[in-house]
């Protein structure tokens, strides 16, 4: 029987693998993570090192990117700022669904009052600026990597929940759900095997979308200094050094910035594929 | 002269509270009946009738809010949870929409073989075993059990569900509009399944259905049931041939007959109006807007469930009085039937 | 206005009470809970546990939680949201000496997203599938993944460094000079209004599309309307909800993204003063800019709400 339903799933990857949108954004993506994990191996330079002979120094055939303004190379620093982005939204948005996920499930299978509240206290969250939260908790926190991207997540987690919520709410009135309870089926089994598998891809797309919001709030947290401390190399953290010396090398701005616009772009065009491949009304596999 | 009933329910009702409103829906409002081992009980009603949540509440989907419910003299509610998730697998509920009942990201083999899983009696391969023993008995090819539900058609589907419900060997099905989604081929080929299926395995079944004739051919007893109240019980061939209440009567008059009109002695009785909003029923006799008989006794009072035969109970001031579907009074009276 | 417009709109009003509470509720506990002890925070450098005792009772850090949220906000509601560390002003006071700022720049960047999407939404609906609406609907994409930091560096590189036609920094009251603070505020909004512009022609185009193949318009077409009449007749006020509705969430998100535009124009907002405030750990001043905002997202939400049974007489039935 395993055989067989392996099968059906690998149906669903050809479909993604077929759609060049998807293909492409997922590619891009991979690269980048593997970036992110050898970039020791990859990077010309050490991002960190100083050297005041070289400072300002533009784009030519030694530091393909030129340097800023300690000497360090910005192309090793691009590559090692790829971690933070990375795993840092990665790490937000599991925060966000280690939180959403359950309080979503929960609200919805249980339903009636306790729903009520939690749908309120979710949709009350929800109109707090993002942004102005996350730097709010990462100030009382400790300022560092970690807690910024544990704040994002956290601040994140309304929004799955409230889609969580609303699709358990929807699927746990499904006939199959009850011919499971008719057949003796507790609550663990019905929320594992029958509501959670049917409700994951409108989440999964969530998912992506939310990894790309969290690499932005990634960057701009960084940016304002509130993210990843020097002398560690983040896009956000280049983009606010290059700020200061945007007049006399205008260059320095287009790297880390296109890094974050691509990877942003990436997330999102793979989100919006997804939304279209595991749309359950067009679901044939 | 009975055994203990498999099924009993004494004097049973389901409410639903109502947003916005002090008063509940009674979707079932009072409903006493018993179902012998092997024996096939009908329930036949329009939509908005009740059925449905009653045949839920025999297998315990949905708890009564009054009265009660006894599986072979036991009643399940008194039962730990534990306890009643395994009573449960006696009593099995095969649902009307083949397409919802089967979860769509499991394999159909899967589907048939959870509540097996859930006892967790037998092994792995036991269990596929059983599988394929049962999709071969109900006229699925075992490869079927790697497809999912959507590569199958509805009967397929439904035949699926019926494999699913005998997995566990229960001692009762209740089939809630369970051939109401298929194609009327199909349905004579479920039908006859199912009735193979009860006798090779002892079952006892309560069907579900607004098709009276599907319900009539099939059924020992039959129970006619209007906005969430009996109207009529009593054996299948004697509704048919003497009903008592006006409700059956008309209902009755509603089936294709084969002979040409002339030849016809029952007149079609078309019934006045809507079926009245559950949230709101007619005061006194439920089915009084409706019916051709009714008088001011019939606002004021609601009739008694009253024994009319052996076996066959009524509720209608005029029970017998006159067949709605012909226009002469009757001949004889019916036996046992007293206005 | 008749008597059911009234009533629905009071029956809102009287609805944001509650929903008010849950909100400061809700940030006095998050802060809290996020700054685990307080007292730590007040005690200054390498507190002594005596100090740190002293500090608790000086700002009743040990009285239940109930209580401390209740004087809390009691006193925010009369106004009094504590004083700075840093600089001991009243917080109440910074917020309002930042706010115009951030206003201004939230609103003229709201008005270009509304001026500049909604057209583009129409004519990317209207021109569905072509290569025109290819091009709008790739920029809007670009517009949501593009950092509006950055975009604002670009901005300031393209027509303050190169052009000087703006300024890059600063910023004026506009009860001070409107010309002038417009004019500061040129380039901040549009690097603001960037995302909001590409996710109203995305939502414009979406719902426009959906009405424009909708029996209705079809009759109306049959019917001999020019296709201009339909659109900004017809069309833009059956997605009038739809694009307050996009608005609303809007507000929420410039507010939190004002906070990078203001840091890159130097521009003395709520934004830059809760960021000094959480780089300083300011308590008092991080939580009161979080509930002033919060508060004010929900005061807009509601005057969205508002609107909504003004535009579309469905809603009164609620």
């Amino acid at each position: 029987m395993n055989v067989k339903a392996i099968r059906a799933r690998r149906n669903l990857w050809r479909r993604i693998l077929s759609d060049k949108r998807a293909l492409l954004s997922l590619a891009y993506l991979l690269g980048l993570t593997a970036l992110a994990v050898l970039a020791p191996l990859v990077a010309p330079y050490s991002p960190i090192e100083q050297d005041y002979s070289q400072v300002l120094v533009p784009p030519g055939p030694e530091h393909w990117l030129g340097t800023d303004d300690v000497g360090r190379d910005i192309l090793s620093r691009l590559i090692y700022g790829a971690p933070a982005s990375v795993f840092g939204s990665l790490f937000a948005v599991a925060v966000a669904v280690a939180i959403g996920l359950p309080v979503g499930l929960f609200a919805g299978y249980v339903g009636g009052r306790i729903d009520d509240l939690v749908g309120r206290v979710i949709d009350t969250l929800l109109s707090f600026p993002a942004i102005v939260l996350a730097i709010g908790v990462t100030g009382a926190l400790g300022i560092n990597l970690v807690n910024a991207m544990f704040a994002i997540g956290l601040v994140f987690s309304p929004i799955l929940a409230r889609l969580v919520r609303a699709q358990t709410l929807v699927v746990k009135n499904e006939q199959y759900v009850e011919a499971a309870r008719c057949a003796g089926a507790g609550h663990t089994r019905l929320l594992c095997k029958h509501v959670l598998p049917n409700i994951i891809h409108p989440v999964i797309v969530q998912i992506t979308l939310l990894l790309a919001a969290a690499l932005l709030a990634e960057a701009s947290l960084s940016f304002l200094g509130l993210g990843v401390q020097p002398p560690a190399a983040s896009w956000g953290g280049m983009l606010a050094r290059a700020y200061n010396y945007m007049e006399i090398s205008p260059w320095q701005i287009y790297p880390p910035g296109l890094a974050i616009l691509s990877a942003a772009l990436a997330f999102n065009a793979l989100g919006e594929s997804l939304r279209i491949l595991l749309d359950p009304t067009s679901d044939r596999r | 002269m009975h055994n203990q009933p498999l099924i009993e329910v004494k004097d049973a009702s389901v409410l639903f509270p109502v947003q916005g409103s002090r008063e509940p829906v009674r979707a079932v409002d009072g409903v006493s009946f018993a179902v012998q081992p092997r024996e096939t009980f009908g329930i036949i009603g329009e939509s908005g009738s009740g059925k449905s949540t009653l045949g839920r509440v025999i297998v315990c989907l949905q708890k009564p809010t009054g009265g009660t419910l006894l599986h072979a003299g036991q009643d399940p509610y008194e039962l730990g949870s534990a306890q009643l998730r395994r009573h449960r697998r006696d009593y099995q509920m095969v649902f009307q929409d083949p397409n919802a009942s089967l979860n769509p990201r499991m394999p159909v083999g899967a589907s048939v073989r959870e509540p097996l899983d859930i006892e967790g009696a037998m092994s792995r391969s036991e269990r596929d075993a059983r599988v394929v023993a049962l999709m071969e008995r109900v006229g699925l090819h075992p490869e079927l059990a790697y497809r999912y539900p959507h590569e199958l058609s509805g009967g397929q589907k439904q035949r699926a569900n019926i494999a699913r419900a005998l997995s566990c060997r229960p001692k009762a099905i209740v089939c809630d509009e369970a051939v109401a989604a298929l194609d009327v081929s199909i349905q004579a080929d479920v039908l006859n399944l199912l009735a193979e299926l009860q006798e090779e395995f002892g079952l006892t079944y309560v069907f579900v259905s607004h098709d009276l004739g599907v319900v009539s051919h099939i059924s020992d007893n039959v129970a006619v049931m209007y906005l969430g109240k009996f109207m009529e019980l009593g054996p299948a061939e004697t509704l048919m041939k003497t009903p008592l209440h006006p409700y059956t009567q008309a209902l009755l008059s509603a089936e294709p007959v084969p002979l040409p009109r002339s030849m016809r002695t029952k007149q079609r009785v078309i019934l006045e109006g809507e079926i009245p909003s559950p949230l709101n029923p007619p005061s006194g006799c439920r089915f009084r807007t409706r019916c051709p008989l009714a008088t001011e006794r019939c606002a004021a009072e609601v009739p008694a469930w009253e024994r009319h035969g052996p076996d066959h109970w009524v509720a209608c001031h005029y029970a017998g009085a006159a067949d709605v579907a012909n226009p002469a009074p009757r001949a004889a009276a019916a036996v046992g039937a007293q206005p | 206005m008749n008597a059911v417009r009234i009533r629905a709109i009071g029956s809102r009003v009287l609805q944001i009470v509650p929903t008010l509470l849950l909100a400061t509720f809700l940030v006095f506990g998050l802060m809290q809970l996020v700054a685990g002890d307080p007292a730590l925070l007040y005690a200054g450098e390498n507190p002594t546990p005596e100090r740190i005792e002293q500090v608790r009772q000086q700002f009743g850090l040990d009285r239940p939680f109930l209580v401390q949220y209740a004087s809390w906000v009691g006193n925010a509601f009369m106004g009094d949201l504590s004083v700075s560390m840093m600089s001991s002003e009243p917080v109440l006071d910074a917020i309002l000496r930042t706010l115009p700022h951030t206003l201004l720049i939230v609103g003229v960047s709201l008005c270009l997203s509304v001026l500049i999407g909604v057209p583009l939404g129409v004519m990317a609906a209207t021109r569905a599938r072509t290569p025109l609406d290819t091009t709008i609907m790739g920029f809007s994409s670009i517009g949501i993944a593009v950092p509006n930091f950055w975009l604002a560096m670009l901005l300031i590189t393209a027509f303050s460094l190169n052009r000087q036609w703006f300024p890059a920094t600063g910023a004026v009251l506009f009860s001070d000079d409107p010309v002038s603070a417009l004019y500061h505020t040129l380039l901040p909004s549009m690097a603001l209004a960037a995302s909001g512009t590409a996710e109203i022609a995305r939502q414009t185009r979406s719902a426009l599309s959906e009405v424009l193949a909708s029996q209705y318009v079809r009759t109306l077409r049959a019917k001999g309307l020019s296709t201009f009449r339909i659109i900004y007749l017809h069309g833009l006020k059956n997605i009038g909800v739809t694009l307050l509705t996009v608005m609303g969430l809007l507000v929420n998100r410039l507010l939190g993204a004002t906070v990078v535009i203001e840091a890159v124009f130097a521009i003395p907002g709520i934004g830059s003063l809760v960021v000094q405030g959480a780089v300083a750990k300011d308590f008092p001043v991080v939580q009161g800019v979080v509930l002033a905002m919060v508060i004010l997202v929900l005061l807009i939400n509601l005057v969205i709400d508002i609107l909504y049974t003004i535009i579309d007489p469905r809603t009164l039935r609620q």
